[in-house]
């Protein structure tokens, strides 16, 4: 910190703890800024594209994470410099957003500050750079607008979503079975779509794994899976047409929630009692045989009584469901949720066609399918796999190919990938910055630049030559008019994207320029960093 | 020997730090003109921001001169005026606190060879007041009106304020975007003087570009309970109870304590309290209402039953978010459900849950009043998002003061150029030392020119020569000219559109000489170090307080929604 002094020389303090502060300002706040984030940006680079590689991360509990999503990644790294948590909050914004191309977007962020960086050195005030970054990226985005494609595809066709999944979940540990999983993550989405309205919850569908079998065994169930198994034991494994009664309510006596006593003093009192206890177990169970349930599920216990009492009345009964999958029980069989047994009636009850306890393979972990419901707006996918760390990669890369789905569902329009759409636009800006007069051309030049840099790290990644690869499909491009020429990573022989059928979304592209540009801009604007002097 | 010395008196506590004259006054500018330092680069379009953390963690990135004054945590006394004053600016007229804090360190700038040279500094305070007295009656004559004008010409000479404002700040690339939003919720509002009927939500994701105004209320999903989904989610033209009771079954007094002899009245006790819990539902359903909003807990039980008659309900809706629907709606906060009359109920023309980035979002627009405008900001990071949240404040602030005192003045630098030509030129016609202090004035003024310059990285000196020979001319034409920030020459700044509204820079000049006159009539300190300690304890012990009660995390049998 910048000391101030009095007519004797004396320095005197002005901010608190001035001394332990530590102050970087102008050129060199910039340049630390720009290598913390380049840093972050590096460890993304290799996880790029379908050859990408993955990163196994340790928690501090031992807990082992193996992926390859940008920003599970990045969650997980604990990255404390300021500059490297605005990298974090990137990719994360664009997994809230689009879901996928979460290492695209922090790819493109550190290799624009790379050029910044040059073009700082060259003394170019760094608010210019930004200005015309903003400026390129515009000039991208509606390049990007002019190449991509619309495509049409409805609830019987929809091979052109499940071919964008592929691409999605082609970069992820999962590829070799992405074709099923594409189509499960499809099918899933257009269950639950509202095609009308655009829109698609995808809190609708939920993503259940369980350790052991292949991940060939992974299904798509139209209905609810619940990891629990019939309260009893005798209990029927399967049962057909069932009426479902969804209770909130425990299957015990009513306790009213006032502080209360009941005076005992006579024998007479204490038998009153208990009857009356048995009386509502009784009564319970009558109720929910009288308006013909089949089947209870409880968000809450019971006890071995009331446990003991159902398995002889023949109702089979399913404890301790949680709220959220009972909620979703309660929208796939059409069903309500009845938080008091008074209330029950025989509307309420939702349907299912079939709901049966399965186990697996040795163990005696058990599972309940509610399946053929009434309403199948909920969907569940069910994942299998080898070990835990392999579950846990399928279902984000489920998740990334549930975004794409969705995205496409409220705007079909997309765009080529392997690189091509990053080429094609650094050769419009390329073209474009020749026409802007001042500082900002360099800028804007220094973007198309930074543009080269995906195409480049995917041929890296693939073992290609980046330099060469990249100069003949850029050489390509521009001969042929074509802008559907990329990085033929998966070395099929042809580069044309169009023909490998190679997709990404539109709004997910647009998205990662816009977003890079942003967060390029907040960190090319800092000149002053004040931070406590242990940092 | 000792009886010989004079026994010293002791007057103040041991190590109480005392400093006086002539040094102190010296001193005292010092610790100004340093503070002031650290904000000159972020002046103007090409300012830079500030990355400040402080040991707890927190991290602000901001161009504000009020949150970065306010965040370096100054001990100093003197320099602690330069924090008040930019906090009294924000308070005041909202933006311009970057330039109020510039201008005080500037004033004493120049006053500090006249202090060396021996000038009682009584004889500067004088000369200042008089400086700025005429300098603010200039700024009122060369202030344009737009009274009289027509809405859509208003608005968009106010759109053309706020894009001022904001051209300095992080979301500059898209002033106009920003301008017209804030433009047209400032309007929504009308005249009312309640600024919290505008509120900001930030939900981080997406681009800024995707912002949106809701004319209306908005407010995030709260946390919910099993049975909220199978509610509908979309309604017209429905009724809306706003509540502020629980809804849920729990005991109605907190310490009573119920007596049962005899063991067959249990069930009528349960029934009692199954029934006042229905009641209350079964009122709020006759109401008719369609929406039923609660700033307390709307149970399970009660989600189920609205969810069983298609209504929509939403618990634990904060007290301001519920304020606002009150006041979009027309409905009145209830706080009981008996004799639940049309009156009270609110509506609006669309009532939507929709998916903003990751959260959803309760929407009601289209609302009769039309008092209320809700923004919701998108941004790539949190810290882009607090940042843009208090860029918008200060637009707002803007626009609602020129709303009022609906006077403009050119901006660029051109206006304090004016004021410094004038200041000049009247200087010449005293005689006496005052012809020296005003003219120092006048020459501090030339400060904001200087740093936009400086902080676009053009040749000061240069431009300012330029703008002075302009503002110089005698037919008066060059009076509205200003720095060009983009090619680094000089520009009609009017013809622009580079406007500030005239009360922001009468403030400043006000605050700021009279921060510069109190810090100049202070010629000594009395610093006593135990009371300091003791200050910086209560300090820490308040926030501690305030960290508290901070997390209210839903209880009960609920889930836990995202």
């Amino acid at each position: 910190m910048a000391l101030a002094f009095d007519e004797y020389g004396r320095p005197f303090i002005i901010l608190r703890e001035q001394d332990q502060k530590s102050r970087l300002r102008g050129i060199d706040a910039q340049k630390s800024n720009i290598s913390a984030a380049k840093a972050v940006a590096r460890i993304l680079r290799t996880s790029l594209g379908p050859k990408g590689m993955d990163k196994m991360l340790q928690s501090p509990d031992g807990e082992i994470t193996i992926t390859n999503d940008g920003a599970t990644i990045l969650e997980q790294m604990d990255v404390d410099n300021q500059i490297g948590k605005l990298m974090v909050e990137l990719s994360r914004s664009q997994d809230y957003e689009i879901g996928d191309g979460t290492t695209g977007v922090v790819v493109m962020a550190g290799a624009l500050l790379e050029q910044a960086e040059r073009l700082l050195e060259r003394g170019i005030h760094p608010i210019r750079i930004a200005e015309g970054f903003e400026m390129a990226s515009k000039i991208a985005v509606e390049h990007l607008e002019s190449v991509s494609n619309k495509f049409e595809f409805s609830a019987s066709n929809i091979e052109p979503l499940v071919q964008t999944c592929m691409t999605t979940l082609s970069s992820k540990i999962v590829n070799r079975c992405k074709r099923d999983l594409a189509e499960i993550a499809v099918k899933a989405v257009m269950a639950v779509a509202d095609l009308d309205r655009k829109d698609v919850n995808l809190d609708l569908i939920k993503v259940e794994g369980k350790v052991g079998g292949k991940l060939e065994d992974t299904e798509l169930i139209y209905g609810i899976l619940v990891d629990k198994d019939m309260s009893h034991p005798q209990m029927p494994k399967q049962i057909v047409d069932a009426n479902i009664a969804i209770l909130t309510c425990p299957f015990e006596p009513p306790k009213p929630k006032t502080k209360h006593k009941v005076d005992i003093d006579t024998v007479e009192k204490f038998q009153t009692l208990r009857q009356q206890e048995q009386k509502y177990f009784d009564d319970m169970v009558q109720k929910c045989k009288d308006v013909g349930a089949t089947l209870v599920i409880c968000q809450w216990g019971f006890d071995d009584e009331a446990n003991h009492l159902l398995m002889h009345r023949n109702l089979p009964a399913v404890r301790w469901v949680g709220g959220v999958e009972l909620e979703l029980i309660a929208i796939a069989t059409g069903g309500r949720i009845v938080p008091r047994f008074q209330e029950l009636t025989p509307e309420k009850l939702g349907k299912a066609g079939l709901v049966r306890e399965k186990s697996f393979g040795t163990t005696k972990d058990r599972m309940l399918y509610i399946e053929h419901c009434a309403n199948s707006k909920a969907v569940t996918i069910f994942i299998r796999g080898g070990n835990k760390m392999m579950i846990e990669e399928t279902k984000r890369s489920i998740h990334d190919a549930l975004c794409v789905a969705r995205n496409l569902i409220r705007n079909n329009s997309i765009v080529y990938g392997g690189g091509s759409a990053e080429i094609s636009c650094s050769l419009a800006v390329e073209a474009a910055a020749d026409k802007y007069p001042g500082v900002e051309q360099y800028a804007i030049r220094a973007f198309a630049d930074a543009l080269d840099s995906v195409p480049m790290a995917l041929a890296e990644n693939s073992g290609l030559q980046p330099i060469e690869t990249l100069s003949a499909v850029k050489s390509q491009q521009t001969k042929d008019k074509y802008s559907w020429y990329g990085v033929d990573c998966n070395d099929v022989g042809t580069n044309d994207m169009r023909e490998q059928n190679v997709f990404e979304t539109l709004i997910g592209k647009q998205q990662q320029l816009l977003l890079a540009t942003q967060v390029v801009k907040m960190i090319l604007k800092i000149d002053d960093v004040i931070s406590p002097s242990e940092y | 020997m000792s009886t010989m010395m004079q026994p010293q008196i002791i007057l103040l506590k041991e190590g109480t730090d005392t400093s006086q004259g002539k040094a102190q006054l010296v001193s005292n500018i010092n610790a100004v003109m340093a503070v002031a330092d650290v904000v000159r680069t972020t002046l103007g379009p090409r300012g830079m921001d500030k990355l400040i953390h402080d040991d707890k963690g927190n991290t602000t990135i901001s161009n504000d001169g009020a949150t970065i004054m306010k965040l370096l945590d100054i001990v100093h006394p003197a320099a602690k005026i330069l924090v008040d004053i930019a906090k009294s600016q924000d308070s005041e007229v909202g933006d311009g606190t970057t330039t109020v804090v510039l201008l005080a360190g500037e004033f004493l700038k120049e006053a500090k060879p006249f202090i060396e040279d021996g000038v009682h500094p009584q004889n500067l305070i004088r000369s200042y007041r008089t400086a700025s007295y005429l300098a603010i009656e200039k700024i009122k004559e060369l202030a344009v009106s737009i009274e009289g004008k027509s809405l859509d010409e208003k608005r968009s000479l106010l759109a053309k304020c706020a894009a001022t404002t904001l051209s300095s700040k992080l979301i500059g690339g898209e002033k106009e975007f920003f301008a017209s939003m804030v433009v047209d919720s400032v309007l929504a509002i009308g005249n009312d003087d309640r600024l919290n009927m505008i509120g900001i939500k930030k939900v981080p994701g997406g681009t800024m570009r995707d912002s949106f105004l809701v004319n209306g209320v908005a407010f995030k999903k709260t946390f919910s309970y099993a049975g909220f989904e199978q509610q509908p989610k979309k309604f017209e033209n429905p009724k809306i109870l706003l509540l502020n009771i629980e809804l849920e079954l729990k005991s109605e007094k907190e310490n009573a304590e119920i007596r049962l002899s005899d063991p067959l009245q249990y069930q009528s006790i349960v029934d009692a309290e199954w029934n006042i819990i229905y009641d209350k539902l079964d009122k709020c359903v006759k109401s008719g209402a369609k929406i039923v909003l609660s700033r307390l807990a709307i149970g399970d039980l009660g989600t189920q039953y609205f969810a069983d008659r298609d209504i929509f309900c939403a618990g634990r809706v904060a007290e301001e978010d519920l304020q606002r629907v009150a006041a979009a709606t027309g409905g009145t906060v209830q706080t009981s459900v008996n004799n639940v009359i049309d009156e009270v109920l609110g509506s609006c023309e669309i009532f939507e849950e929709k998916q903003v980035g990751n959260e959803r979002f309760n929407i009601f627009s289209g609302c009769p009043s039309g008092q209320t405008a809700t923004i919701v900001l998108r941004g790539g990071a949190d810290q882009f998002i607090e940042e843009a949240e208090r860029s918008l404040h200060d637009a707002i602030m803007i626009v609602r003061r020129a709303m009022k005192n609906s006077t403009v003045v050119a901006g660029g630098g051109a206006i304090d150029m004016e004021i410094s030509r004038y200041l000049r030129q009247h200087a010449r016609t005293i005689a006496g030392k005052s012809q020296l202090f005003i003219n120092s004035y006048a020459k501090a003024l030339e400060v904001i020119p200087r740093q936009l310059c400086d902080n676009a990285g053009f040749d000061a000196t240069d431009v300012l020569n330029k703008l002075r020979q302009k503002h110089a001319l005698a037919s008066g034409e060059g009076a509205l000219y200003g720095v060009d920030i983009n090619t680094g020459g000089i520009a009609d700044s009017y013809a622009n559109f580079v406007w500030e509204p005239a009360v922001v820079k009468i403030n400043a000049i006000n605050a700021a000489t009279e921060a510069a006159c109190l810090i100049l009539s202070v010629d000594e300190t009395v610093k006593n170090p135990k009371s300091e300690s003791a200050q910086g304890e209560a300090a820490a012990g308040a926030m501690g307080r305030g960290r508290g009660g901070g997390a209210l995390r839903g209880r009960g049998r609920g889930m836990r929604r995202r």
